[in-house]
């Protein structure tokens, strides 16, 4: 614990003034689902907190026109069990109903829900120097490494960290091709959530490409008749209440059992939210049968570097591929 | 004494901890109270070099750091003498997380950042934490045996023998462990989560050298204990934090510090051999076990044989084992403790050779029964497995099933398995001292050793003077876990209820007989109560004492004294067990290969049943867990930093809500004609022990798969 300074801005605008007024140690709150577990934890130790929840008609649901708009501070509760989203757009609503309880997805909005941190054990646990860990202590090593790491990525990882992406909604995003609204100091942009991640590479701590002081506005989904053939499918170590060991996020276009697009993005498995073009190659224009889906499932996996624990991750991310493709095409296109 | 059935009450603390006004020790708030944080080590084994606190003292809010120099020298070991207090704060590192400092603050926020600011200095040593770590020491255990298993297995008609893994545990109680201490007119009050208050009374006593006799305890309503909360490291700091401040102290420890200094139900290696003859009939068993061990750890591998022998009549036993002593804190006692990995080895194994000898499972172990204990021949008080076996067939349609493993399919592809297996633990028992008094005005109390943990023993005894008394149910007042009130023994290894059950029933009986004395023969209407009122007497008093079998008087003196002064359940002329049967569906996806169990059916022999509905929630409990053992749980230890890693319930995995499916429960009900005048006996810890072989069976039976290492994960199915 530190002290730090708390503020509740009434509008973006305000918020993104107040924060590069506070400069150094600042931090936006939401939902504080994320935020105030990582300080207990000492992961972050924030001196300023910018309360952005009580912004007012910041938690808009727009369904109408060509796209689904969800403002930062919609709770995951609602996104989920909007009737749009849910009878049009599975794989949202599911990605979202199968993260954490009913209690933090009250909570938690959509928008702090893309900036939460790895649940990598030794990350979390470290305090005190226990374990050295490049994205806590830039380069102390790392402890996964060579260690226990049934958790950990197979994709994407790098010699500095195989830190899993934990979260669900934003694989579901990806394969969405959805994109979000930012609001900083020099005015507004717009990003695919694909390019707010970035790979570890030699420089795991920095985990975004939001610039400082930037503010996630809203999220942005396309809208698609996909949406209705597609499904977030989990696969954890219990049935509800824990993070994915494998997830992928499927919408299919499909033109009676023939494939002619699909999208395809796996959670669990890697150290960002993963787009598998592989595997959608190998559908398209194809007959979807259980070995074609699973054949898509493999070669999402074909360059995955296991370690010593999570080599099933290979095997079963390729089935939880194979599985959600059944269950998104058996889905009615009515 | 003959008893009837009991009926069905609901439990007496239900309202308030539904309402949320049941109090746990960390519930207390007191005037002028100081909030505690300990510091835990990095280093895992070495010396503390420097304590440096004056960053900690400079924190606003922080009144004291407590630091190896605040504490006595421990006391001097005598062999004899009562067992060694867990020590204090020490500069010698045992194991990582061992408490190195108590900072004590007006704030838990300030305790908190003072403990974060101190990084003591260390000399580190070379350490060994798991089994296979370099330096571990193995120590080999005292052999159990009897009859002559290598003649017999030589003879044997078809054997199986096979390795079998449980891993690190810990109990996870959802109420942390918590102690407020209060320092009064050279009075120690301690306020604790704890199912030992009169340990914890001797161990503070000892650790800080002052007279018992000023020393009190009392552990209110525990959130759950399980084995974990029994005497605790964490409460001498906490006292002598409370006396050289002047002021109460309260210390909730963080679960993660928790998973680092309580004891946790230790990994175990288990080879087990199992010798039959053509009729199925056992022969033969050897069992070999190695089980992580910290230095000076007491947790005894002997007792790994202790009740798998008496399961079936088995003429021939070797049970060896060993110690593997590391550098870790003492392991201990956890639900089901040494039966519950022990029957997850032997249960399975019994399920391979039923395989291999190609009989039923259930048929196996009901050609198996035994009226007397094997080991000395004398009889069993009771033993009802076979109606367990029986029962819970019955109810799980057992005769439907095809024994060829893989053999039934779901619809949607799922492969379903149905396996069965057995638990057992001892019935032991504890003396008992307690007053009862019931007044004119509407109130009773019954004051008596033992602590309400969830287990329902408040209820239990609750219902035994209900149906024996004519008094008021709302002005019954049941006073346990207190050393003020009554001398408390350890409530543990499922001993608390048969214990204090017959003490209950004998203080009825002994009331009837007051009042019929005190009447004279006049005829007074009314309750107790006014009876009392019409003949103008205030109250009546009277106390009873109760022994386990073949105890005498030195068991209530040891009692008295606060010592351990359980009868163990082979008791001088007979022996006495409890048993269970369970029942596991298994549905394994075909792809992802996820485990479900939709349905369990568990039956088990407790003796008399006093509250049905607690005694019917403890089997839940122990099948959940059970459960859980077999598909969730493990402590993740990484050898090369010592310490527990998954330290969050977040990544120590129990199930929920999703995870649990129909369980049907069974209770056989026959008192027990010796071990005690009512006929209970123990039901808290065989409730659980068996299910996990029952799972691991059922996914054998599902897949042809034979998984001998805990816990199940898809990983083993893909
Ligand atoms: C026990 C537990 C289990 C969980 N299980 C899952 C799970 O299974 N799957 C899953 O996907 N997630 C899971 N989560 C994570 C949960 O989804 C996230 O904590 C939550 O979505 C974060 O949202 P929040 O509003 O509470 O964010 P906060 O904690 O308020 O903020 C999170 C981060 O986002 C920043 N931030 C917040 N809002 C904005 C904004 N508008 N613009 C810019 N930055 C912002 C904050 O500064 C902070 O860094 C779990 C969490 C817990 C505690
Ligand atoms: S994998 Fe990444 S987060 Fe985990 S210990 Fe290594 S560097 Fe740290």
């Amino acid at each position: 614990m530190q002290p730090f300074s708390y503020i509740r801005p009434a509008t973006p605008q305000e918020a993104v003034g107040a924060f590069a007024q506070a400069g150094e140690g600042a931090r936006f709150i939401a939902g504080g689902t994320t935020l105030y577990d990582l300080m207990k934890l000492n992961i972050e130790r924030p001196r300023h907190l910018i309360d952005v929840s009580a912004i007012e008609g910041f938690n808009r649901i727009e369904t109408d026109g060509d796209r689904l708009r969800f403002e930062a501070n919609a709770a995951m509760s609602a996104v989920a069990t909007d009737p749009v989203v849910a009878r049009d757009y599975p794989v949202l609503a599911e990605s979202l109903w199968k993260a954490a309880s009913q209690q933090l997805r009250n909570m938690a909005t959509v928008g702090g829900n893309l900036l939460q941190r790895t649940r990598c054990m030794y990350f979390r646990n470290g305090a005190g120097g226990i374990y050295p860990c490049n994205k806590r202590e830039p380069g102390s090593g790392c402890a996964a490494i060579g260690g226990l790491d049934r958790g950990q990525a197979v994709l994407g990882t790098s010699d500095t960290c195989t830190a899993v992406s934990p979260g669900d909604w934003p694989v579901a995003l990806v394969a969405m091709d959805a994109s979000i609204e930012v609001l900083g100091p020099n005015g507004t942009r717009s990003m695919p959530v694909a390019d707010l991640y970035r790979l570890p590479d030699t420089t795991p701590h920095v985990e975004f490409t939001l610039d400082p002081g930037e503010m996630i506005t809203a999220i942005v989904v396309p809208k698609t008749l996909a949406g209705r053939r597609s499904t977030y499918h989990k696969i954890r170590d219990r049935e509800s209440y824990a993070f994915a060991l494998t997830s992928a996020a499927v919408a299919l276009e499909m033109n009676d059992d023939r494939v002619e697009r699909a999208r395809i993005a796996l959670g669990g498995v890697a150290t960002r939210p993963w787009r598998a073009p592989e595997a959608e190659e190998v559908l398209a224009g194809q007959r979807l049968t259980p070995e074609l889906a699973l054949a898509a499932g493999r070669a999402a996996f074909r360059d995955a570097r296991p370690g010593r624990h999570n080599g099933f991750k290979v095997e079963l991310g390729a089935r939880t591929i194979a599985d959600a493709l059944r269950i998104a095409a058996d889905r009615s296109r009515t | 004494m003959s008893v009837g059935p009991f009926s069905d009450r609901a439990r007496v603390d239900a309202l308030a901890k539904v309402r949320g006004e049941a109090r746990s020790a960390a519930d207390l708030t007191l005037p002028r109270l100081l909030y505690a944080m300990t510091v835990p080590s990095a280093i895992a084994k070495g010396t503390m070099t420097a304590l440096p606190v004056e960053a900690a003292l400079r924190v606003p809010g922080v009144v004291r750091v407590l630091t190896p120099d605040d504490f006595p020298a421990p006391p001097p070991f005598t062999e004899d003498g009562p067992p060694p207090p867990p020590p204090t704060l020490e500069t010698t590192i045992a194991y990582r997380g061992q408490p190195l400092a108590l900072v004590i603050a007006e704030t838990l926020e300030a305790a908190i950042e003072g403990a974060e600011t101190i990084r003591p200095t260390f000399a580190s040593e070379p350490f060994a934490c798991v089994m296979e770590s370099a330096g571990a020491q193995r120590q080999p255990a005292e052999d159990v045996a009897f009859g002559d298993v290598p003649t017999a297995l030589s003879f044997a008609a078809s054997t199986v023998e096979a390795i079998y893994d449980s891993p690190t545990q810990h109990h996870n109680p959802l109420e942390l462990i918590a102690t407020v201490a209060v320092w009064e007119d050279g009075q120690l009050l301690i306020h604790e989560s704890t199912q030992a208050s009169s340990l914890v009374k001797g161990a503070v006593a000892g650790a800080l050298r002052i007279d018992p006799a000023r020393v009190h305890v009392r552990g209110a309503t525990i959130g759950g204990s399980f084995g974990q909360k029994a005497v605790q490291r964490q409460t001498a700091l906490v006292a002598r934090a409370a006396i050289l401040s002047g002021r109460p102290v309260k210390l909730v420890q963080p679960r993660g510090q928790i998973f680092h200094t309580a004891t946790y139900r230790t990994r175990t290696r288990h080879r087990i051999q199992i010798g039959a003859d053509a009729a199925g009939k056992i022969v033969a068993v050897q069992h070999h076990v190695e089980q992580e061990q910290s230095p000076g750890g007491y947790f005894a591998v002997s007792e790994y044989h202790r009740d798998v022998i008496r399961m079936y009549g088995v003429q021939n036993y070797l049970g060896t084992g060993a110690d593997i002593r590391l550098d870790r804190q003492d392991p201990g006692y956890m639900r089901g403790t040494h039966p519950q990995p022990a029957c997850f080895a032997f249960e399975s194994a019994l399920d391979e050779l039923a395989y291999k000898s190609g009989r039923d499972p259930v048929e196996l172990r009901l050609a198996n029964d035994t009226r007397v204990d094997p080991q000395n021949g004398q009889p069993l008080s009771s033993r009802f497995l076979n109606e367990c076996l029986r029962e819970g067939a019955r109810r799980f349609g057992w005769s439907r099933r095809s024994p060829e493993p893989g053999s039934i399919t779901a619809p949607d592809g799922s492969q379903i398995g149905w396996g069965m297996a057995c638990g057992i633990y001892q019935s032991a028992t504890t003396p008992a001292i307690a007053t009862l008094r019931i007044d004119a005005r509407g109130r009773t109390r019954f004051a008596i050793s033992g602590h309400e943990m969830g287990q329902g023993m408040h209820t239990a005894i609750a219902a035994v003077l209900l149906e024996g008394l004519d008094i008021d149910p709302d002005g019954l007042e049941v006073a346990i876990g207190d050393t003020r009130v009554a001398p408390q023994h350890m409530t543990a290894g499922s001993w608390g209820t048969n214990s204090v059950v017959p003490a209950a029933m004998q203080a009825a009986e002994r009331m009837r007989s007051a009042f019929a004395e005190l009447l004279g023969g006049r005829q007074v209407s009314g309750n107790l109560h006014r009876k009392l009122a019409a003949i103008r007497r205030p109250f009546l008093q009277i106390e009873v004492s109760t022994l386990g079998p073949g105890q005498d008087q030195s068991a209530l003196e040891a009692l008295r004294q606060g010592g351990f002064a359980v009868a163990e359940s082979v008791y001088p002329g007979f022996s006495t067990f409890s048993y269970s049967a369970h029942f596991v569906e298994v549905r394994i996806e075909p792809g992802t290969r996820r485990i479900r169990v939709p349905r369990v059916v568990s039956i088990a022999d407790c003796g008399r049943v006093v509250s049905p509905r607690t005694a019917e929630s403890q089997v839940y409990g122990g099948v959940i867990w059970g459960l859980s053992h077999a598909l969730r749980e493990a402590t993740e230890i990484d050898p090369r930093y010592g310490g527990y890693l998954n330290v969050d319930l977040a990544d120590y995995v129990v199930p929920v809500n999703a995870d649990i499916g129909e369980i049907e429960i069974g209770l056989v009900d026959q008192p027990d004609p010796l071990a005690n005048a009512v006929g209970v006996k123990g039901l808290g810890q065989v409730s659980m022990v068996g299910i996990s072989a029952a799972v691991a069976n059922a996914v054998f039976h599902a897949t042809g798969k034979r998984v001998r290492e805990l816990p199940i994960r898809v990983e083993h199915l893909l």
